[in-house]
């Protein structure tokens, strides 16, 4: 399990800025006039395709797999939730940035929780 | 020489340290620790532009290849800095011009990702290694488990062009290849792992 500062601080600034970024972009481009399906198909297609930018950037700072895959799942996940449901509730602009970064940290919680079961089954 | 493959690292090799800087430093504890087992004339394949050798213990007789040449241009600046023996050397894995079960130990850091036969290439270093000789490899590989699985796939073919693919079961490549597998060590979820294999005796 990572315990160095500097990669801890890195995963939770990676997902709560790709959380928050991906949550405003899905809304920004999703509106009230979108089906609520497709809406959720485009955010995560958003999210995914988001990711692929900002990703590099995260990655040559503070660690490969380890931020890769987390916040390529914070992108599709913000993307395809926050998307959904600004079809539904027209959700205010701090809401979708406090949103977004609660999914990221939330999304990076459950792949530490992953990462300790996994290590755990060495052959 | 797999012209495609030397061009693809070529390109890679002017943003490559760029992007490494991360990734090499989260990694080191666990390179440095796998490293130490370096014994004997030791062949450390795929060798990049160096990255991994701060991390060699010091005072070993080490032969690092890669296939590209302007990857090897960077690495020798680290070379030098090496406090042992390290020779550096243009070579393809599929081609290696080295004489049968002539290196006591083969070593790799993030190689088998992008090696385009991965089970040809395990198997030209059976034959370079000596039998009962020894594979270290600090690889990441493709996971078993939803949605780490699902996003390697995804991220496979958009890398590839310029870096490695995401989804291989290296695991499995090494047993293919014939060697017995002594350990395999979790580093990061089921993805990026040490792997401890033996060329039979």
């Amino acid at each position: 399990m990572e315990r160095r500062i500097y990669f801890i601080a890195g995963d939770f600034i990676s997902n709560g800025i790709m959380g928050m970024t991906t949550a405003l972009l899905a809304t920004r481009i999703v509106d009230q006039t979108w089906e609520m399906f497709p809406a959720m198909l485009a955010g995560m297609g958003i999210g995914m395709g988001f990711s692929m930018i900002l990703m590099p950037i995260f990655v040559g700072l503070f660690g490969a797999m380890e931020v890769m895959l987390p916040v390529m799942l914070t992108a599709m996940l913000t993307g395809m939730v926050f998307a959904m449901a600004d079809t539904m509730l027209g959700l205010t602009v701090i809401n979708i940035m406090l949103g977004g970064v609660l999914t990221g940290i939330l999304v990076l919680l459950l792949t530490y929780a992953a990462n300790l079961i996994l290590r755990s089954k060495n052959l | 020489m797999d012209e495609s493959t030397k061009r693809k690292w070529d390109f890679s090799s002017s943003f490559y340290d760029l992007l490494a800087y991360g990734p090499e430093r989260r990694w080191a504890p666990c390179k440095r620790d796998l490293f130490t087992n370096m014994n004997g004339k030791v062949l450390f394949v795929a060798i990049g532009t160096g990255q991994d050798i701060p991390f060699f213990p010091p005072g070993k007789d080490i032969v690092g290849i890669d296939i590209s040449p302007r990857m090897l241009t960077k690495a020798k600046i680290r070379a030098a800095e090496y406090d042992g023996s390290l020779d550096l050397k243009v070579m393809d894995i599929h081609a290696m011009e080295s004489s049968d079960h002539s290196f006591d130990q083969v070593v790799t850091s993030c190689t088998f990702c992008s090696v385009p036969n991965p089970v040809a290439g395990l198997s030209a270093l059976r034959r370079v290694l000596k039998l009962g000789g020894m594979l270290y490899m600090f690889e990441h590989t493709g996971s078993s488990v939803f949605p780490f699985n699902l996003m390697l796939n995804i991220m496979t073919p958009i890398w590839k062009p310029i870096g490695p693919e995401m989804n291989r079961d290296t695991v499995a490549n090494v047993e293919k290849a014939g060697f017995e597998i002594l350990q395999v060590n979790n580093v990061y979820l089921d993805v990026v792992k040490t792997i401890t294999a033996r060329s039979p005796a």
